[in-house]
């Protein structure tokens, strides 16, 4: 049987950080990466620790686990229901991990060890902290796999990590944090990775268990949805620094500090949806309002009824399929769905970089998959392409200037002077100063190297511009400042955009036209105005309620909605 | 944190508070402090300077260099090569009557070998023969294998199916067998040096090829990869332009490695008697001639021994010198600091760095712009590793 | 799984076969078997034996029919019926192989399965002592030990292992600077494995040079080195040593289901030890592999009996008591043996062949004989691949620590020797199956030099003797032989890469 023990009293402080500097060693010098953080969490209530990258929130989250690099130095004060854990040796540590402090990490692909099943890990902390042995232990692993909602638990329990979801891995790592009843989870970004629909899943089972045992959250975000959603109180962290702090509606309604102003400013926001009644006039107008504005345009892309094909090992898998839409010029047509939608499929096929299977898919007026040779090599000047993952996106060899000017290479366009010209001008375009053409791409920052990306993808005047994900890997602010230039280069050079999101919010930022994809099919497409803001099926309407505003009393009308939708019940 | 850790670290504490507002912190928006620190930043460098610069601070490697380098000119000044005499007195063919039984002496350094012949001069010949050899083999070995391991990795399909299952070859007969029949075959049609290397260098391209392909894998999927595919770019500018140049630290690393095995495997094959043949020498054949004089004339077995051992681990070591260079992760390159740190931590190994760290690491050596100079000792550090120092004992 | 090797099989076969295309096109062409003959083709004696040569080898066949031909012989095999050749004296292959392939296999097994153990053990501790003295050496002397050559290497054991222990044994004694230097040397190496504080590095050291410094005139003046002998009461104090770090290190002293096993055993040990005594006097491998079995199914009934949630910890602990008596049991016996082995072989650590001709012995004086015909080739092989598997397994291991699930594992409180051994090294073994199974090969290319320096007749000679004479079958023979094995060893390594990795199991 299960050692009963005493949980925190609510509204007892679980987690007390006071002064807490962490510095890392970098060459001769340190870094310090926390300059000084005062923060409480708690039972039973959630605080949200906001930052962009290099806040010093991850970094802070080791720090309450003892969990740093060795070649982190720490000071101040970090007290885990009442025990110091700065300076705490090693061995006994290890003892309040999973019995006071939980962690649960951000990537659930990798967070599970891949070659021990799920009850051998589940049980491990049990039997490690001596709390429950043998078949006591699994039986305790069941019934938490069961409580985080992983369907047939005791079967599935002998599994290993690759046989799940993404979903119900992060499930798992929740549970794996809950088996030792810790006072104090620290949610390091815990649905960052995962799909909007599959986070408010996670997101209410985070919220059940903090009301259920009463523990305290501390969650780690940047995105002021997610805040919205779940926080009590809310951190501002900024370069190490706490900027602000207090309740999520003082926060989210009237922050005060400058950078958390800007923060939230920044945050694309997705308002006035229709998600529960039919607002037939509205739709009605936005209808009217999108027909009005088809009257003269000029179609540079065009799909119709596109199907593609994946080789797999067991034969050929159909990834996308009955796939139409056009973009005209100056607009922006939006790709939009969930991870295995078949978006980016079909971004890759539009970028020939995979064969259609069945269709047509056409580049000012001429059928892609038709054309051979040099004649397909200059249908391809007129598409450019910028991707998701600025890291991988220059090659890390090139300096900056080789890297924006390769496609006038590729096409022998202009002299070496034309070109450098022209690469000047372009980096001026995306607000880059000259000089960063001698440079390396690993001298840059992420936003950098994207605007970098587009401005390598408009070298050669497309077009076509295919933007697959370009802004998903970006911090909040800095993936608004590369939105609001994509629009502006695009008012200027006037070319058609092809956009690729899973992000609604920045959809209905930048879109005209919205194609809503689901498993390779197309659920549903139109004008924004009326998919984002009237959607017709059910799972649009899914895909919009999941997804967090940054607004406490809106997020929570949202969350009904949501379950209500899913014939949940209100909650 | 408690009293006592307070004042022992009193000092550090002030410096940290202390520390002036940087610039960063009044710029409320992370995009505007990277450009920022992009304006700010000055130096410039190439993925390869910054590899070089890691390399020439990496000790064993530059004394390894060194090392090989004297052996490589006094090996080729001494007796002279091409036909251009050297400063050595003695050549290696003459024979004469061995004075003294042939001891090592300061008229023949290495002594003299049975009929007389002075041994400093044969050492040398072979060790210009081995490593002309091993040189040769790790060139066209490594051509021959980046090449290949790139176009089965880039193409895919059965291109790669028939390139991968060729070198499956030298994973199922022993590279020695393969090596030995060409070895006697090259020797056969002709016999010079520089021949058998290229000839020993078509048989050891399997293993680069692999590890190549295996990266190439990766590499092109890469978006830049794409990106290049997407614009038109043909499979041979992909090829050699972003695929390869981006497998240089493993080609230049195994490169190295391969050398020194190149060394290992010539000496070998001539110790067995498909190698290089007499009138030539080289160090493996020298050793085998001479192995039975071993009681006698233990010089005669110990001089080419030990070359063969210097080059083969001063090869080695740049290697190694050469991966730390393309691969700080992996590598010992931490500070001095943090090694005390890490060792008075014992067992405890190092954790994961975080993402934020990991992009330090990217950014390399660059001092941090504003935050410089920081006294790094921070807090209670001192007291975590004494309890750790304790608890070691009681382990 | 059965299609996964079963596909791994056919391609394996097809690379096989692609192997001895080349080996035998390469092998003819290497050479003009007839090389020394054509000058005296007038001599009607060498005519003669040219005219034999050349149906021996058949050689007014072109290769490839005669590629063929061999190969429907190999092909046989499969049924029984081989035939791989005649070699340049018309002698059948298949019947030089046999003893051959035995002896050159014996030395390979011996090795690799050394060479993981300690590799594997060496690789695993650096990694997790990464940065420290420790690491820095192993580093350093793996580095030697791969570039150095081989031959040279048995050259210089064959010199100083075997002919000076050879001299010494007639007449053992140490000079006391012998006893001061070994001391040293001992106690260095033992504190720099078990590592820690100073404090307890000198303390270690220290214990370690005093014990040797003693032991060694100790056991000189006992005779020990012509005369060993050990007795049941060292091995029952040594194995409850054993069963004691056993239960330390897990779960103390205190758990009954835990040290009831651990002790039966060593009773079941010592009982073992007096009964058996007869029988192992004069046994044969059968009884030695049923000794085995009853080492290991022994206490695992006992720990599965009365362990109960402790189950694996008393499993583990009555098995390294079982297991450790087997061992001392045989050396016991090996001990006994010796003073009349070393009147049939004086000299006893060989330096030619695979085994004394015509020795004649008991069952354990022959195995002495050939451990020590054994000894030095395989310290040799093992040495060289010690190095590199080290190497591998402290690279894999610190890939593996820099995983996220490594960190999930630690903010479990797992104690750092579960993190280490349950979560790092079984994804850290994954890859150095692989790499061991790809580096078989290569020491079997060891092997055949090692074999040239100690005398052997194994595979290497008939390979070498093979290539000298432009003779096909004897070099395809080596090549069908090691290819086969390497075949079967990258299948192994394939089944426990299915075992140890659930995403790639069927």
């Amino acid at each position: 049987m299960m050692r009963t023990r005493e949980s925190a009293t609510h509204g007892e402080v679980v987690l007390d950080i006071r002064d807490l500097k962490v510095a890392f060693a970098a060459g001769d010098t340190a870094k310090l990466a926390v300059k000084g953080l005062d923060l409480q969490v708690k039972a039973g209530e959630v605080v949200a620790l906001v930052g962009e990258s290099g806040s010093g929130k991850s970094v802070t989250s080791l720090s309450t686990m003892g969990l740093l690099p060795p070649n982190a130095m720490v000071s101040g004060s970090v007290e885990v229901t009442g025990h110091q854990v700065i300076g705490l040796p090693e061995e006994r540590m290890r003892k309040l991990r999973a019995t006071e402090i939980a962690m649960v990490f951000q990537e659930p692909m990798t967070a599970l060890n891949p070659v021990l099943t799920v009850e051998q890990q589940l049980t491990e902390a049990l039997e490690t902290h001596n709390l429950a042995f043998g078949q006591a232990a699994r039986d305790r692993a069941i019934s938490l796999l069961e409580r985080v909602g992983i369907p047939d638990a005791a079967k599935r329990i002998k599994q290993y990590p690759h046989q799940f979801s993404g979903g119900q891995r992060q499930r798992i790592v929740i549970a794996m944090a809950l088996t030792c009843e810790p006072k104090v989870i620290i949610a390091d970004e815990p649905t960052t990775a995962l799909d909007v629909t599959v986070q408010a899943d996670v997101l209410d089972l985070l919220r059940e268990l903090k009301d259920d045992l009463g523990v305290g959250i501390l969650l780690i975000t940047h995105n002021m949805g997610v805040v919205a959603d779940m926080a009590d109180r809310v951190s501002v962290m900024f370069m190490g620094d706490l900027v602000e702090e207090g309740t999520v509606q003082d926060i989210l309604y009237r922050p005060q500090h400058p950078y958390t102003q800007a923060l939230l400013a920044a945050v694309p926001r997705l308002t006035d949806v229709a998600l529960t009644h039919d607002d037939e006039a509205g739709r009605l107008e936005a209808e009217r309002v999108a027909a009005a504005a088809a009257a003269d345009r000029e179609v540079v892309l065009s799909a119709k009824n596109i199907a593609i094909d994946y080789k797999v090992k067991s034969g050929v898998f159909r990834a996308a399929e009955g796939v139409s839409f056009d973009v005209a010029a100056g607009e922006t047509t939006a790709l939009v769905g969930e991870s295995g939608s078949g978006k980016s499929t079909v971004a890759k096929a539009v970028l020939g970089l995979l064969p259609t299977a069945e269709g047509e898919l056409r580049v000012q007026g001429r059928d892609l998959a038709r054309l051979k040779g040099k004649e397909a090599k200059l249908a391809r000047r007129a598409i450019g392409v910028v991707f998701q993952d600025p890291a991988a996106s220059l090659d890390p060899r090139f300096p900056i200037g080789d890297c924006i000017m390769e496609p006038m290479v590729v096409h022998k366009v202009g002299s070496k002077a034309d070109r450098v010209a022209r690469a000047k001008e372009l980096l001026a375009a995306v607000k880059l100063p000259a000089d960063v053409l001698n440079r390396y791409p690993h001298e840059l920052s992420g936003g950098q190297k994207q605007r970098v990306g587009i401005a390598r993808a408009l070298v050669l005047d497309p077009t076509v511009l295919i933007a697959d994900e370009p802004t998903s890997a970006l911090d909040v602010s800095v993936q608004a400042t590369v939105l609001e230039m994509l629009k502006e280069i695009q008012a200027d050079f006037g070319f058609a955009c092809l956009f690729v999101s899973h992000d609604l919010a920045v959809v209905d930022h930048l879109a005209d036209n919205v194609v809503v994809m689901k498993r390779g099919q197309v659920v549903e497409q139109g004008p924004t105005e009326q998919v984002l803001h009237f959607p017709q099926e059910d799972y649009t309407k899914e895909l919009l309620a999941a997804a967090p505003v940054p607004d406490p009393d809106a997020q929570k009308v949202r969350r009904e909605a949501r379950h209500r939708l899913l014939g949940m019940g209100a909650s | 944190m408690t009293p006592k850790h307070a004042d022992d670290t009193g000092s550090h504490e002030r410096n940290l508070m202390n520390t002036p507002e940087t610039p960063e912190a009044q710029l409320a928006s992370v995009a505007a402090v990277e450009d920022a620190k992009l304006a700010a930043s000055q130096d410039s460098l190439s993925q390869g300077r910054l590899v070089f610069r890691r390399f020439i601070r990496h000790k064993p490697a530059m004394i390894s260099a060194a090392v090989l380098l004297v052996l490589i000119v006094v090996s080729m000044t001494s007796i002279g090569i091409f036909g251009i005499k050297g400063w050595w007195p003695h050549d290696f063919k003459t024979t004469s009557v061995a004075t003294n039984g042939g001891v090592p002496s300061a008229e023949h350094w290495f002594g003299q070998e049975d009929i007389g012949r002075d041994y400093f001069a044969l050492v040398m010949s072979g060790t210009q023969v081995s490593l002309i050899v091993a040189f040769l083999v790790g060139i066209s070995g490594t051509v021959l294998g980046t090449v290949l391991g790139a176009v089965a990795g880039y193409y895919r399909g059965w291109i790669d199916a028939i390139i991968m299952r060729i070198a499956d070859i030298f994973f199922v007969i022993p590279l020695l067998l393969i090596a030995a029949i060409v070895a006697k075959t090259a020797s056969g049609a002709i016999a010079s040096p520089w021949f058998l290397g290229i000839m020993l260098g078509v048989v050891s391209w399997a293993g680069l090829a692999r590890l190549v392909r295996a990266q190439v894998l990766t590499l092109r999927e890469r978006e830049y990869v794409e990106a290049a595919r997407a614009m038109g770019a043909s499979s041979w500018r992909i090829i050699l332009k972003h695929l390869i140049p981006n497998c240089i630290g493993t080609v230049l690393v195994n490169a190295t490695l391969a050398t020194a095995s190149a060394v290992l495997l010539e000496t070998s094959l001539s110790f067995l008697g498909f190698g290089v043949k007499a009138p030539d020498s080289s160090l493996g054949l020298l050793i085998s001639q001479y192995q039975n004089s071993f009681t006698t004339r233990p010089w005669l077995f110990w001089w080419p021994g030990l070359i063969i051992l210097i080059i083969a681990l001063s090869v080695n070591f740049i290697g190694d010198g050469l991966r730390d260079a393309f691969d700080p992760r992996q590598s010992g390159r931490v500070k001095k600091r943090n090694l005390a740190a890490a060792a008075l931590m014992g067992i405890r190994p190092i954790a994961v760095p975080t993402a934020t760290e990991r992009t330090e690491e990217a950014v390399g050596n660059r001092p941090p712009s504003g935050t410089g100079g920081i006294e790094p000792a921070v807090g209670p550090v001192g007291a975590a590793e004494e309890d750790r120092k304790d608890e070691e004992g009681k382990r | 799984m059965l299609q996964f090797i079963l596909r791994r099989l056919g391609v394996s076969a097809i690379v096989l076969l692609l192997a001895s295309v080349l080996v035998y096109f390469l092998t003819t062409i290497s050479g003009d078997p007839l090389a020394g003959m054509r000058e005296q083709a007038n001599d009607p004696k060498v005519a003669a034996q040219m005219q034999a040569r050349i149906v021996a080898l058949d050689l007014d066949t072109p290769w490839f029919l005669r590629y063929l031909k061999w190969l429907g012989g190999a092909v046989g095999c499969v049924w029984g019926q081989c035939n791989l050749g005649t070699d340049v004296n018309g002698n059948a292959v298949l019947d030089q192989l046999g003893s051959a392939a035995a002896s050159t296999l014996r030395l390979v097994l011996l090795s690799v399965v050394i060479a993981c153990i300690v590799g594997i053990l060496v690789g695993v501790l650096t990694a997790i002592r990464q940065y420290s003295d420790f690491d820095y050496i192993i580093t350093f002397a793996a580095f030697v030990l791969f570039s150095l050559p081989v031959f040279w290497v048995a050259v210089l054991l064959k010199e100083y292992a075997a002919i000076n222990y050879n001299n010494w044994i007639a007449n053992p004694s140490f000079s006391p600077a012998q006893i001061v230097l070994t001391a040293i040397i001992l106690g260095l190496i033992v504190m720099l494995f078990m590592g820690g504080s100073w404090k307890r590095r000198l303390l270690s050291f220290g214990i370690v040079a005093v014990v040797v410094g003693v032991a060694m005139p100790y056991f000189t003046w006992l005779r020990f080195w012509q005369y060993p002998q050990m007795g049941p009461a060292v091995i029952a104090v040594v194995i409850l040593a054993v069963g004691a770090f056993a239960l330390q290190t897990t779960v103390g002293f205190k758990e009954r289901r835990v040290w009831l096993p651990a002790l039966i055993s060593a009773v079941l040990v010592m009982v073992v030890y007096y009964a058996s005594w007869n029988l192992l006097s004069e046994p044969n491998w059968w009884i030695l592999l049923g000794g085995l079995v009853l080492a290991i199914a022994v206490p695992w009934a006992l720990g599965v009996w009365l362990g109960g949630r402790f189950r694996p910890q008393a499993v583990g602990a009555a098995m390294s008591v079982t297991l450790t008596g087997a061992f001392l049991t045989i050396v016991d016996h090996l001990f006994v043996t010796w003073p009349g082995f070393m009147a049939l072989k004086p000299r006893p650590i060989s330096t030619i062949g695979s085994n004394t001709p015509n020795f004649k012995g008991t069952f354990w004086e022959s195995f002495l004989d050939n451990g020590t015909q054994l000894l030095l080739p395989t310290i040799v092989l093992a040495v060289v691949s010690i190095a590199s598997y080290s190497r591998y397994t402290r690279a894999a291991m610190i890939d593996v620590q820099g995983q996220d699930y490594m960190r999930t594992a630690r903010s479990k409180g797992l104690p750092e020797r579960t993190v280490i051994l349950r979560h790092a090294f079984r994804n850290a073994l994954i890859s150095i199956v692989t790499i061991v199974a790809m580096d078989f090969a290569a020491v079997i290319g060891g092997a055949v030099i090692t074999e040239q320096v100690f005398g052997w007749k194994g595979m290497g000679e008939l390979f070498q003797t093979g290539l000298k004479n432009v003779d096909p079958a004897p070099v395809m023979a080596f090549v069908l032989v090691t290819g086969g094995v390497a075949v079967l060893f990258n299948l192994l390594s394939d089944v426990i890469y299915a075992l140890i990795d659930p995403r790639i199991r069927v």
